[in-house]
């Protein structure tokens, strides 16, 4: 019964992992921003990503737009439902024990998954485009995963450019390594906080906006981008910006992997097990915790 | 997170003119479900809880049960076996329905059928298509629907029929599918086809990858997936993706809705599905109960409709035949009966377990369902083999 696994299989799957790697990298990337930034664990990250979805999915399906032009547009809306959410209700339990935040977040988390239920109804709903594969030798190279992985490697290399490069970047970066002292030092600590929210919501919207061209999509699929971010950034280092990308890249292999040797079922498992061996020989994460 | 999420939905309020209050005979005859009307089970729960509906609005229409009119009062599962376990404890013990039908799938219905049966509560279960459900003991459980084991047995059956001599067989790993899948296999081996690759995957799984990097490597002519919606339409898109080409596909669940088509458009040409009724079968009141629900709610049904429907059916007529809300008189009457409605026969014996229902195999050709298997009920040929992505 069981299949003699090739070369060209685990080449195959490498490459269907790294595919989705990326995408784990720019949506984790999201919450990695809030974590080092806030010191907050966004459980709401999920359902903001499934807000994203729903907006390209309307775009495309009232107005016919091209679901590729629909990205940034779900950015830009997702960015301000961001900024919103951060200037109403995250920016309370900021200074607040960690749980709060967590409760806070989850409470978020499960009015937008009830509110879009009701508002979109629990029916999957799929944008049909670019779907098949480019055949190149023995691989088959997926064609909305591949302009996914194409989308999310521009916009992850984009966030870093920026957070590197421009003053408000290094303002976040300053916020995340010391509150205090960056505002000694003149940064509005405020603005920087709903910026990052709003633009951690905007990138999970990316990601949204793009898994929608990829799989079916309904109101209860932001979770398990939650848990899936959640690990990434533990695996890289929370609060290690780098480290989310090589994080999320490693679980998108894995994941794939285990699949391909073990089961199906058994992918996930794998996934866990390699954190808890992460979390042991090194709790901070592959390339470390937050840079102090 | 859903967990959490108790917003069980009450569909329909109770004593309309508060005669409930007035806890007398003469009060409506409540019978009590928890559906899957959000989660992944949502879309066939939402046609299974219109068939329930429907079959409420043409009882009381034609005077109700024992002279008292009927009510159904519907909670949310979520999908969750758990959450179903908990509202039917609610419906019996706090709510005290009169009587209860069946939730929708096999894992719900078989955990949800631990607390109907302590507090012994007749219950047609008309979307429980796992066998072993039905052969445990219990005593007041009565099974609508042709058995899970033989969802695949058209696809099966055709393949040997045209000389094919490999099979794949991957299901989710709950109940019904792999009850599904065990069937597939078993049969499969009878029709003397070499089963190559078999897998489960877990529930909710959205990434066939890899698992479909296997199967295209063990080159099977037939691919028999035990499936229900979602996942049959992520496999399906990811077949296409990774190029996967066999020479006959078959789905489960989900492959006979409309919306299946909807999602993959011409992609879910060519693919069978297994189902428990059809409009155009010629049963009796068929072709008028599909116009009339196609009024009532603005779509057609599809056989999870006609399931709930006829298990309710079935349920009243056990209720006449033994002329009170009895458990143990209604489940006598309802082991005996044997019953020809729009959705096909009913018979079952000691066990509840289903004897009488015929299942068909269909192919989506061109936009439509056409029914291909078994040939006397069979209203076209089959497009075989089915071409390569790439070629269409």
């Amino acid at each position: 019964m069981n299949v003699v696994i090739t070369p060209a299989m685990i080449g195959q799957v490498v490459i269907s992992g790294l595919l989705s790697g990326v995408l784990y990298s720019m949506v984790a990337l999201g919450l990695a921003l809030i974590f080092g930034v806030m010191r907050i664990i966004n459980v709401a990250h999920g359902p903001l990503l499934m807000l994203g979805a729903y907006t390209t999915f309307f775009l495309y399906s009232a107005f016919g737009l091209n679901p590729y032009l629909t990205v940034p547009i779900s950015m830009a809306v997702l960015f301000v439902v961001g900024l919103v959410l951060e200037r109403t209700l995250v920016f309370r339990v900021i200074e607040a024990p960690e749980l709060s935040s967590l409760l806070l977040t989850f409470g978020i988390s499960i009015a937008l998954v009830n509110a879009a239920q009701l508002a979109f109804t629990s029916d999957l709903r799929a944008v049909e485009y670019l779907t098949g594969s480019w055949v190149i030798g023995p691989f088959a190279f997926s064609k909305s995963r591949v302009i996914a992985f194409v989308f999310a490697g521009a916009l992850t290399g984009g966030a870093f450019l920026f957070l590197k490069s421009t003053r408000l970047g290094k303002a976040i970066r300053a916020t995340s390594q010391s509150r205090d002292v960056a505002m000694v030092c003149g940064i509005d600590v405020g603005a920087i906080h709903r910026l990052t929210f709003g633009l951690a919501s905007a990138l999970a919207a990316a990601g949204g906006a793009l898994i929608a061209m990829i799989v079916a999509i309904q109101p209860e699929m932001g979770q398990i981008w939650t848990f899936k971010s959640f690990l990434v950034i533990v695996l890289g280092g929370a609060g290690n910006y780098p480290g989310a990308l090589l994080g999320g890249m490693l679980l998108g292999l894995v994941e794939q992997l285990a699949s391909l040797f073990l089961t199906t079922q058994l992918s996930e498992v794998v996934a866990y097990v390699l954190l808890v061996i992460v979390l042991l020989v090194r709790p901070t994460g592959l390339l470390g915790g937050r840079q102090t | 997170m859903k967990r959490s999420a108790i917003t069980a939905v009450v569909l329909v309020v109770l004593g309309v003119f508060g005669a409930s209050l007035v806890a007398d005979a003469q009060g409506p005859v409540r019978i009590g479900a928890s559906l899957s009307l959000t989660g992944t089970y949502a879309k066939p729960g939402k046609y299974q809880h219109e068939g329930y509906q429907f079959c409420q609005k043409e009882l009381n229409a034609k005077g109700g049960l024992l002279g008292r009119k009927v009510e159904f009062v519907v909670y949310d599962d979520q999908s969750q076996p758990p959450t179903g376990v908990r509202l039917y404890e609610k419906l019996i013990t706090e709510d005290k329905v009169d009587a209860v039908m069946g939730p929708y799938s096999s894992p719900i219905t078989e955990a949800v059928a631990n607390v109907t049966e302590k507090y012994k509560k007749v219950m047609v279960a008309p979307l429980a298509a796992t066998t072993s459900i039905f052969k445990k003991g219990r005593k007041y459980i009565v099974m609508v629907i042709s058995p899970a084991e033989v969802y695949l047995e058209g696809l099966v059956d055709m393949a040997a029929k045209r000389g094919l001599k490999t099979v794949a067989v991957v299901n989710e790993d709950t109940l019904f599918s792999k009850a599904a899948a065990s069937g597939a296999a078993d049969l499969a081996k009878k029709k003397g086809l070499q089963v190559v690759f078999t897998e489960a995957y877990p529930k909710g799984n959205t990434d066939f990858s890899a698992l479909l990097t296997k199967i295209k490597a063990a080159n099977p002519d037939v691919i028999a997936a035990a499936t229900y919606f979602d996942d049959a339409v992520a496999m399906t898109r990811q077949m296409k993706e990774l190029n996967v080409n066999p020479k006959m596909y078959g789905v489960t669940v989900g492959g006979d809705l409309p919306e299946f088509y909807d999602l993959l458009k011409g992609n879910a040409e060519y693919i069978y599905g297994a189902t428990q009724w059809e409009a155009e079968l010629k049963y009796p009141g068929n072709r008028e109960w599909f116009e009339a629900y196609k009024a009532e709610f603005k779509r057609e049904p599809v056989y999870h409709s006609a399931a709930g429907y006829a298990g309710c059916l079935i349920y009243a007529e056990g209720v006449k035949k033994a002329g009170s809300l009895d458990a143990d008189k209604v489940r006598e009457a309802l082991s005996k009966l044997e019953m020809r409605t729009m959705f096909g026969d009913y018979k079952v014996d000691q066990d509840g377990f289903q004897l009488a229902h015929k299942m068909v195999t269909f192919q989506w050709q061109k936009e439509k369902k056409v029914v291909v298997w078994p040939d006397d009920l069979a209203q076209g040929k089959i497009l075989f083999p089915t071409p390569a992505w790439n070629t269409r």
